[in-house]
């Protein structure tokens, strides 16, 4: 049974149809990643799977049971964890108090024991240690994305999706940061990742989907999709 | 030197009652930061609390501390209603449909009142028997310390609660990014509910400390939330230590101007400092630029 299925998915942004038929499937610890050109519905995807949007038609199974017409807070109770496009920090909070509300999603847990994992959280993530007690706002893109990602991993996800963390980001600070995904997926963490930068994605990844225009495409291992030429000339500059 | 006295008193006074215009400003801005909407009917939260004060005090002669926590209680289910009945059903809409109904909530509270109550204005006992006391040939009316004394209070749980505990933390995340907070597994709902309760506590404390000063009566929460709404803007729009700074410097500069200028005019100085602050720095004092915000 795979971790997160989708069964030929659809659903409305507004008024406009953004997924058709969408279906694919992540097993538990894989880093899947879902690549296609903007306004394809990756990010749509991502937020049918955590109820942000939801599915018009079609099934979202989470570990066998359906969420697709679970709100947002009871999925994230589920243990999926959504940083989405854009990193959405709390701009009026620390870098603390953000990511312990990243562990919102989690009943009883004693503050103490929050903090200590906050504490590991800067192990994980020691460029935005320095800046603990300063507001969110105040933080450069790239930091931004790490406490981002720091404030998903608190919510002890079963699944992590991850939407464009390169986005808007210096090339010296993408490397940085994959090497941090790289460092998470160690840990056992399944990964769904949407990216723009698909050199970059299929690095790291086990599987990929291409997604155009709300339909997936075409499925496959990083070396298959890296050999499949219209993907090569559509997503990976060989043009 | 009784001029001087006299300046002090009425300072003293402007104080407390800019306390009370504090507490209903910062109603507001909690609602404000919680959904965006400005709630029309903050003032008529005051006028519920000092009714509810009227029918369990005055009316059920129960003890003074146990009317008042009875009226507190009153607030926090009203609180929840209100939540419900008034903002829920619209928290997809725009600013404008809300404003609306929050401004029919307003009449139709006034006019519930008034057919059960009658139009007569109520008076009100004061917090203690005591008329206050006289240091160095100041007279401290017992009621305005009492004022003075629970918005201090109140002002310090409030920071207490929203700066050093998760729930305060989860409650600024919800007004920060709504959707944001739902990811994250926060109950945005429950949030807003506990919003609405708070803000109908403290509006309802303003209104039992007022009532025994103002009378009780249905006008009383329109005058209140003016004067709190002004405050709020005079403070920076939507900023919490500026609805407090704001109603208190609001009461201070009207009872001085009313004390050295003319009387009559007591409710127009507030919107004279208004219409000077909107000239002068639109922002507020604590208010950021707008241009300055992301």
């Amino acid at each position: 049974m795979a971790l997160l299925e989708l069964r030929n998915v659809s659903s409305f942004y507004g008024a406009v149809r953004a997924l058709e038929g969408v279906s694919l499937h992540v097993e538990a610890g894989e880093l899947v990643t879902l690549l296609g050109a903007n306004g394809a519905g990756k990010s749509t995807t991502l937020k049918t799977i955590s109820g942000l949007v939801p599915a018009a038609s079609g099934d979202v199974l989470f570990e066998g049971k359906s969420i697709a017409r679970s709100g947002p807070e009871a999925i994230a109770r589920l243990g999926i964890s959504h940083v989405p496009e854009g990193r959405r920090i709390f701009p009026g909070l620390t870098v603390r108090e953000n990511i312990l509300l990243g562990a919102s999603n989690r009943r009883g847990v004693p503050r103490r024991q929050l903090e200590e994992e906050a504490d590991r959280m800067f192990g994980i993530f020691p460029e935005i240690q320095p800046f603990a007690k300063a507001l969110g706002w105040t933080l450069s893109g790239g930091q931004q994305q790490m406490l981002a990602v720091a404030r998903g991993l608190m919510a002890k996800p079963k699944l992590l999706l991850l939407d464009e963390p390169s986005l808007g980001l210096a090339p010296l600070i993408v490397q940085n940061l994959f090497a941090t995904i790289r460092e998470i997926r160690t840990l056992g963490m399944t990964i769904l990742l949407v990216e723009q930068n698909a050199n970059m994605a299929l690095s790291v990844a086990d599987r990929g989907y291409v997604l155009e225009t709300g339909h997936i495409t075409v499925e496959g291992t990083p070396k298959e999709l890296l050999g499949n030429e219209a993907v090569r000339a559509a997503y990976l500059g060989g043009h | 030197m009784q001029a001087l006295f006299d300046n002090f008193q009425v300072l003293f006074q402007g104080l407390a009652l800019g306390s009370i215009y504090a507490l209903v400003a910062l109603g507001f801005v909690l609602i404000i930061r919680a959904t965006n909407v400005v709630n029309f009917a903050q003032g008529d939260f005051a006028m519920l609390g000092a009714y509810a004060m009227v029918l369990f005090f005055t009316g059920l002669s129960w003890p003074y501390w146990l009317a008042f926590v009875a009226s507190l209680g009153a607030m926090a289910v009203f609180g929840v209603l209100f939540n419900y009945g008034v903002y829920y059903p619209l928290r997809y809409r725009a600013f404008l449909p809300v404003l609306i109904s929050t401004l029919g909530a307003s009449i139709f509270l006034q006019n519930t009142v008034l057919a059960v109550f009658g139009p007569q204005p109520r008076p009100l006992d004061k917090v203690l028997n005591a008329d206050g006391v006289t240091i160095g040939g100041v007279f401290l009316d017992s009621q305005y310390l009492v004022i003075l004394a629970v918005t201090m209070l109140l002002v310090l749980f409030t920071y207490v609660f929203f700066e050093h505990t998760l729930l305060g933390k989860k409650l600024q995340a919800t007004s920060q990014d709504k959707d944001m907070a739902r990811l994250l597994g926060i109950p945005v709902a429950l949030m807003i509910s506990i919003t609405f309760v708070y803000s109908a506590v403290l509006g309802g404390i303003a209104g039992v400390l007022v009532g025994p000063i103002l009378f009780v009566s249905i006008g009383m929460g329109s005058t209140i939330a003016l004067k709190a709404f002004a405050a709020t803007i005079i403070g920076g729009f939507g900023d919490v230590t500026g609805a407090i700074v704001g109603g208190l410097l609001l009461g201070v500069i009207e009872s001085l101007a009313a004390y050295h200028i003319s009387v009559p005019y007591k409710d127009a100085y507030a919107f004279l400092a208004l219409f000077l602050f909107l000239l002068v720095r639109p922002q507020g004092i604590f208010g950021e630029k707008v241009s300055e915000k992301a």
